[in-house]
Order: C-alpha cells, then sequence, then structure tokens
C-alpha cells in the first residue's frame, strides 16, 4: 500500500467540505431509509445529479454514505411500525417490532444500529485490507456455485418462517411464480405479461416489496385502530431500563461478528443483494441460539444479526465493483454510473491509475460509518418520538409516501395499481398466516436462480458429473439437501402434533 | 461549425430571437425521456446532454428515465406524448429495430418521427485476453475442434453466432447471461469460452483482459481500428445500434429541423462528447433527420431477415 497516497487521502477526507457532504448523504439516507416507500436505489439515482456539483471524491463518498444511512435508518421504520423501510430490513421488524411493544423501542433501536455501524465499519475494513486483492475469488463462484448458494438461501429461508410448513410452500410458490413474470432473458419473448409492456421487465420489486412489507402493514394497523386500539402501538414510555446495556451488548457481539461474515460473502458475490443476506444471518442466528423459540418474540440477537448483514452487505458489495469492475447489486451498479459522470472508470484500473482517490473514498466510507454513528445515536431519540404521534396521523402518511415512492418508480398509475394489489395480497397473507417473508425471499431469487441454473445446464451440457469438479457448488447442494430433509421432518412432527392435539388450531 | 454556431447562439442569447427568428424555440422546461433505469450508458449520456441542451435552447430540461423492455416501455408511453417539442425522447433504436419483431407492441416506426443521431453502438464479440486464439479465425478453428461455448445478450447476436456455428461446423452451447454485467464474471472466470459485449469490454480491453475479436456493427469501430467486423470476415451478418433523438408522430418539420441543430450543437460540445468517448466508451456519430429514419427502417430490415431464419 502506498502511505503517501494513503496520507493524502485521509487529508482530504478530514476537510470541512468532506464532513459535509458525507454527513449529508449520511442525513438523507437515513431519512430515506426511514421512510417506509422510499427506497434505496431511487434515492442513488435521484441523488445522482445533485453530485454534479461535487468533486469526485465527495460526490462518490457522499452516494455511499447515503446508501448506508439508508440500510441504517431502515431499521428505525422496521422496529417502530413494522412496516420496514427496506426489504432487507424485513427480518428486523421480526424481533424489533415485538421488542418495541414490550415498551423497550428504544433498546431495540440501540441494538439496531450498534450492529449497523459495526458491520459497516468491520465490512469496510475488509474491504479496504483483505478483498480488494482477493476480489478474483469471486470469479471462482461460477453458475453452478451462484445456482446452488441461491437454491440453498431460497430453502433455508423458507425453513424460517415456523408456521405451517405447507403454507409456507404455497407462499414461497407464488413468490417464484410471480418472479418467472417477464421477458425470457434468452429468447426475449414476453412471459406471462398479457400485453403490458410495463411487465416486460417483471413484475416491478419495489411496487411488491412497499406492497407487502408496508402497505399493507398499514391496512392491518388502520384495522387494529378500529377494534383494538388500546393494544396497537409502541409506546415510549421512558422506562429507565430502557436501553441498551453492557450484558445486552456483549450478548449480541458473536451474532454482529456472524451477521458481517455473511453479509460481506453474501455482498461480494454478485447479485444477492441485502435481502439474502440479512435473512441468511437471521436464519444462521436463530440456529445457533440456545434458546430459539425466542426468536420472533423480541430477541436483541435477532435485530443484531438482521442489521449487522444487512450494513455489511453495501461496502462489500463493492469488493467486486472496486476489483473487477462488475457491480455487486443494484446500488453498486449505480454508483458506476455516478463515477463515469465524474469521468472514472471503475474497476480494477481504479487502484493503478488513481489510488489517491480510491484510499480518499475508504477514508470517506469510515467516516461515513461514524457519522452514521453520531447521528443515528441522536437521531433515534427524535424518530422515537414517532411514537407519540398518533396512528390515526402516522398511517396516513406512510400510505402516502408509499405511493408516492411508486410514482416516482416511473411506472404512472399502472404501478400504484400494482402497488394495491400487492398490498392487498400482503394484508390477506399476514391475516391468514402465510409467510409473507417466504413469499417476497421466492420473489427475489427466483430471476437469479433461474438464470444460474438455465447457464449451468446449457455449459454442462446436461452432465451431472461436472459438479464433482465444483466442490463449493456441491457442498451447498449438499446443505439444501440437509435443509430440505430437516424442514420435511419437521413437517411430520409438527403433523403428529397437531394430531395429538384435538380440536386446537 | 462550432464556431458559427457558438456565434450564432451567442447572438440569439443577447438580442433575443434574431438569426433563429424562424426556427422553433422552447417556450417552457422541456422533458427527456430515457427508456433506461438510472446509472447505465444511455442515462449518464442523457443527462449530460441535457445540460448541452439547457444550454442550446435556454430552456431546463428535465430528464424523466422509464426503464423497461430495452426501451420499449417508454415508447409505448411515448404514443401519448403532446407533438409539441417539449417532450423528446433520447432512445436507442433497439426498441424499433428488434421489440416489435418478437413482440406484439403497441407502437411502430411509423408512430415517431426521428430527428437526428448522436451516438453510436459498438456490438462486439469478445474473448479473454489469456484465450488461445486472439483473433475470429483462430477462434473458427479452434471450434472446429472442440466444442466451445458463448455468452449471449440478444437473440439478434444468438442467432448471428448460431448460423456462423453452422456454417463451420463449431458445436456451439449459448447461454443468456441477462446484460453486459452478467457477461464480465462468466467470461472472466472462464466459465465461457465468448461472448457478446454491448460496451462492457471498453474498461476490460486496456487491461489485456479481455480481446475484442470481430465487431457486428457494419464499421469498425474508432476506439479499436485494427480489429475487422463480421462482414469483413465473411460473414453477411451485421447488427447496429445508434441513440437519437425520438419525437412523438405528427410533430411538425420545424421541430424535427430544431431537434436536428440540436444534435449538431451536442456532437460538437465538450462536456457531451467527453463523457460520451471518454466515460462510457462510445462513439460520436453523427446523423441528420432523414438518415436517422432510414436507417432504422435499414436496420429492422436486416433483423427481420436475420430473425426469420
Amino acid at each position: 500500500m502506498d502511505f503517501s497516497a494513503v496520507g493524502a487521502a485521509a487529508a482530504e477526507a478530514l476537510t470541512l467540505a468532506s464532513f459535509i457532504g458525507i454527513g449529508g448523504g449520511v442525513l438523507l439516507g437515513y431519512v430515506v431509509g426511514v421512510v417506509p416507500g422510499l427506497s434505496r436505489s431511487v434515492a442513488i439515482s435521484i441523488a445522482i445529479p445533485l453530485t454534479f456539483y461535487m468533486s469526485p471524491y465527495i460526490a462518490i463518498s457522499f452516494l455511499i454514505g447515503l446508501s448506508k444511512g439508508t440500510a441504517a435508518g431502515s431499521a428505525v421504520s422496521a422496529i417502530l411500525l413494522n412496516a420496514p423501510g427496506e426489504a432487507s430490513s424485513a427480518a428486523t421488524a421480526l424481533d424489533g417490532y415485538p421488542l418495541a411493544k414490550q415498551g423497550k423501542p428504544k433498546t431495540a433501536l440501540q441494538v439496531g444500529l450498534i450492529a449497523s455501524v459495526m458491520g459497516d465499519i468491520l465490512a469496510t475494513i475488509i474491504l479496504i485490507f483483505v478483498a480488494i486483492p482477493f476480489a478474483r475469488v469471486a470469479l471462482m463462484f461460477g453458475p453452478y456455485e451462484m445456482a446452488a448458494i441461491l437454491a440453498f438461501a431460497l430453502v433455508f429461508i423458507a425453513g424460517l418462517s415456523s408456521g405451517n410448513v405447507f403454507k409456507g410452500l404455497a407462499a414461497g410458490g407464488l413468490g417464484i411464480f410471480l418472479g418467472t413474470i417477464g421477458l425470457d432473458n434468452q429468447t426475449g419473448l414476453p412471459r406471462l405479461t398479457f400485453g403490458y409492456t410495463e411487465l416486460m421487465d417483471g413484475m416491478p420489486l419495489i411496487a411488491v416489496a412497499i406492497g407487502t412489507l408496508a402497505l399493507s402493514e398499514m391496512f392491518i394497523q388502520s384495522e387494529k385502530l378500529r377494534y383494538d386500539r388500546a393494544n396497537m402501538s409502541v409506546r415510549l414510555e421512558n422506562r429507565a431500563d430502557d436501553h441498551i446495556t453492557m450484558p445486552i451488548f456483549k450478548r449480541i457481539l458473536p451474532t454482529i461478528f456472524r451477521g458481517t461474515g455473511i453479509g460481506t460473502f453474501v455482498g461480494a458475490l454478485p447479485g444477492l443483494g441485502p435481502s439474502v443476506g440479512s435473512f441468511m444471518s437471521y436464519g444462521m442466528a436463530q440456529k445457533a441460539a440456545k434458546q430459539p423459540e425466542l426468536f420472533g418474540k423480541g430477541e436483541p440477537k435477532g435485530i443484531a444479526a438482521s442489521e449487522s448483514a444487512d450494513n455489511a452487505v453495501i461496502p462489500a458489495a463493492l469488493i467486486p465493483l472496486f476489483g473487477l469492475g462488475i457491480p455487486g447489486n443494484v446500488s453498486a451498479a449505480l454508483l458506476i454510473g455516478a463515477f463515469a459522470i465524474h469521468g472514472i472508470t471503475v474497476g480494477p484500473l481504479l487502484l493503478r491509475d488513481n489510488p489517491e482517490l480510491l484510499y480518499s473514498i475508504f477514508a470517506g466510507m469510515i467516516l461515513a460509518s461514524l457519522i452514521m454513528l453520531v447521528l443515528g445515536w441522536y437521531g433515534l431519540m427524535v424518530f422515537a418520538q414517532i411514537t407519540r404521534v398518533p396512528p390515526h396521523v402516522v398511517i396516513p402518511i406512510v400510505i402516502f409516501f408509499c405511493l408516492a415512492g411508486m410514482m416516482l418508480q416511473g411506472y404512472g398509475t399502472f404501478g400504484l395499481i400494482i402497488l394495491m394489489a400487492f398490498a392487498l395480497l400482503g394484508y390477506l397473507m399476514k391475516k391468514y398466516d402465510y409467510s409473507f417473508v417466504t413469499f417476497l425471499v421466492a420473489f427475489i431469487i427466483t430471476p437469479m436462480l433461474e438464470l444460474n441454473l438455465r447457464q449451468s445446464i446449457i455449459l454442462s451440457r446436461g452432465n451431472w458429473e461436472i459438479l464433482l469438479n465444483r466442490p463449493i457448488a456441491l457442498f451447498f447442494i449438499v446443505c439444501t439437501l440437509i435443509a430440505l430433509i430437516a424442514l420435511i421432518i419437521r413437517t411430520f412432527q409438527t403433523d403428529k402434533a397437531a394430531a395429538g392435539a384435538p380440536v386446537s388450531e | 461549425m462550432k464556431h458559427t454556431f457558438a456565434a450564432v447562439f451567442g447572438a440569439t442569447m443577447l438580442i433575443a430571437p434574431m438569426a433563429l427568428a424562424d426556427s422553433w424555440q422552447p417556450e417552457r422546461p422541456m422533458t427527456m425521456v430515457i427508456g433506461f433505469a438510472p446509472g447505465g450508458s444511455t442515462d449518464i449520456q442523457g443527462r449530460v446532454l441535457a445540460r448541452t441542451l439547457e444550454e442550446h435552447f435556454g430552456q431546463p430540461v428535465n430528464v424523466v428515465n422509464q426503464p423497461g423492455g430495452g426501451g420499449a416501455v417508454a415508447l409505448t408511453r411515448f404514443l401519448n406524448a403532446d407533438p409539441d417539442g417539449h417532450t423528446f425522447m433520447f432512445g436507442v433504436m433497439l426498441g424499433l429495430t428488434f421489440s416489435p419483431i418478437v413482440t406484439e407492441t403497441e407502437y411502430d416506426i411509423d408512430d415517431f418521427r426521428y430527428a437526428g443521431t448522436l451516438v453510436g453502438g459498438q456490438f462486439g464479440v469478445v474473448a479473454r485476453g489469456d484465450a488461445p486464439y486472439q483473433s475470429f479465425e483462430e477462434l473458427v478453428a479452434h471450434g472446429k475442434e472442440t466444442p466451445m461455448t458463448y455468452a449471449q445478450q440478444l437473440p439478434m447476436d444468438q442467432a448471428i453466432m448460431e448460423l456462423i456455428a453452422d456454417q463451420e461446423g463449431i458445436d456451439l452451447a449459448i447461454v443468456p447471461t441477462g446484460g453486459g454485467g452478467g457477461m464480465a464474471p462468466l467470461l472472466l472466470g472462464g466459465e465461457v469460452d465468448f461472448a457478446f459485449s454491448g460496451g462492457t469490454h471498453a474498461q476490460y480491453t486496456p487491461t489485456g483482459e479481455m480481446n475484442v475479436l470481430a465487431f457486428l456493427t457494419r464499421e469498425r469501430s474508432p476506439f479499436y481500428p485494427d480489429v475487422p467486423t463480421l462482414v469483413e470476415l465473411g460473414y453477411p451478418y451485421a447488427m447496429d445500434d445508434f441513440r437519437s433523438f425520438f419525437l412523438p408522430g405528427g410533430t411538425p418539420d420545424e421541430i424535427v429541423q430544431a431537434f436536428e441543430d440540436a444534435a449538431r450543437f451536442a456532437v460538437e460540445h465538450e462536456p457531451f462528447v467527453e463523457v460520451t468517448v471518454e466515460n462510457t466508451l462510445h462513439p460520436i456519430v453523427f446523423m441528420d433527420a432523414e438518415e436517422t429514419e432510414a436507417t432504422i427502417r435499414d436496420i429492422r430490415t436486416a433483423n427481420e431477415a436475420l430473425m426469420a431464419n
């Protein structure tokens, strides 16, 4: 590493302009993350023109700060409103919302923030010191490996939804089915688009995510407002024990490390994205826990697992971007555009041609994490006040943001109709206890799984033996089978239990 | 050319309509539609172009992204735009030259007007820099001995490669990639032997990680003057694409003329040229309105013939 370049980079990172730029990015991202309906990729694409007037270093750090801010901010709405700001924080809501309802909203927010910031900083450090020289390792993950990992993620995450396995299959099946809509990626022929050009690129992900996660939750809460008012929302009680303590921190620390590892792995592989990372991490934490039954009932480890992985994905997605020029996810792809506008071609050449800039960006990323800690810490005191706002005010505002966020996507009225349809679907799924998490993850994974599976089958020319030369793929296939068998065994056990207990549903 | 235009432009700024008194001028902010998501090369060029046009027309230009179906979504919505010149599209031709062949689109070439081309495409066939074949001839020779794999991105490049593989007796397996971002890991990771590239190669050829073996375009790329086209190699297939101004059908001639002039201004305008050539690595290609429309119809006919096979 060139130390004079590092010194110059640190100097640039510590100017007032960069503090303002990066701080502004983190703050903006945090707000976008908090507001359900506004998503990370939309925020980045809207913010790119703002960066025209910044220096390349500040511009890129601003955008990375913005992504980091959304990942941390989305935990707030997940915890306080049960309406995650991003799909990747849906796992945070599973424990965050119950903990907040138990009168500990601040504890939940603080656990989420600490896990976010730690996941973020650790993954950034991995990016700087380990990953770029080893970015080529990502190339070992070809279509066979990716297909196997995706299949594993699908089965593993589906297994998380504890309820009825057949309902899980139904939810996952619907997700897979809707995930196949759109142009066939080889022949270019439309599948199930029924003549709607808007569906050519598939069901718009944002509509599906906002609809099933945030908007449907607002329907549920409106209903509660009518029938179950006393017991519906999170209240800020200013209890003395409502803050993160050293024992809690020590308890969640191993989970944060595990979450960071999983998030970094998932982020470094092009295409997987933060939702897969946070749910994988949540599932692993639950499997590793001594008392897995506490998950879903306000277990701080659940929040820490989801948030640390969610945030670790963001710096990790830059590993293939800086090392190979391949974006790890949508936000990283948008960054390529931002780099290009500033006259920088991102990729392996960046380290050779522009090391000062690259080190400045790294310094900026660490700075962004620290700013996020400070902003988040004071911000959550402010955001916690949301709980004082009566639900009949909060609900319409959130609904407004969901609809406005959809309009920003440029799908027009068609987008709103799709959004409403998925909100209704999400409402029914929540009402009748179908796992919307399984549905959403299946929907997100299916297009990638299809492409990689298809590539594997064509490239192997249908020859199974090729897997013997692919130990990583083989490993994940075995894991998938084990997960599948475990799931089947659990189904039979629950069936027996159900048969044993007479009329109880 | 640049200077005369700058002079005329400067004059109009000072003494309101004089030199351009008889030509069309926008009266309010304009909207530029881009049929792709933010961040891609069309979007990057388009956003810089919007600022160039603000300078040219003296009105703010808002950029609206309407992604989907390779530009088809934006074109479908564009059917309803007012033909008053205030809404226009910076579009790629594929949505007109290709999409209507494979799917039922609500629009066709006759539904729009075409006002000038600014940017050329550079579709090519690429292989890894360390592959045992360094030219397309060597690739064909290699393919006659061993089965090969190819990563496609569009049904058209697949059709061309299938025709060549048949003709040369190559055992070729073709995989989909889902775009340029998916192609690079497959090729660099050694999963496929060669691949289609819509422009992704530009960032890998300087390091020697990728080699362009042949261009699918009718003419050679100015950035790789030594790389031949397929036509030069004796395969009568070509695949071209350009980025142009599209206007709603029924737009009056004077507005089309004004956009043709704007295109002429932009291809000489430093920031736009710089971002196009140096950052997104596309060649600047200017065509007037008439030539743009003729090119679209030409390419469409060629694509229809290709896909009919």
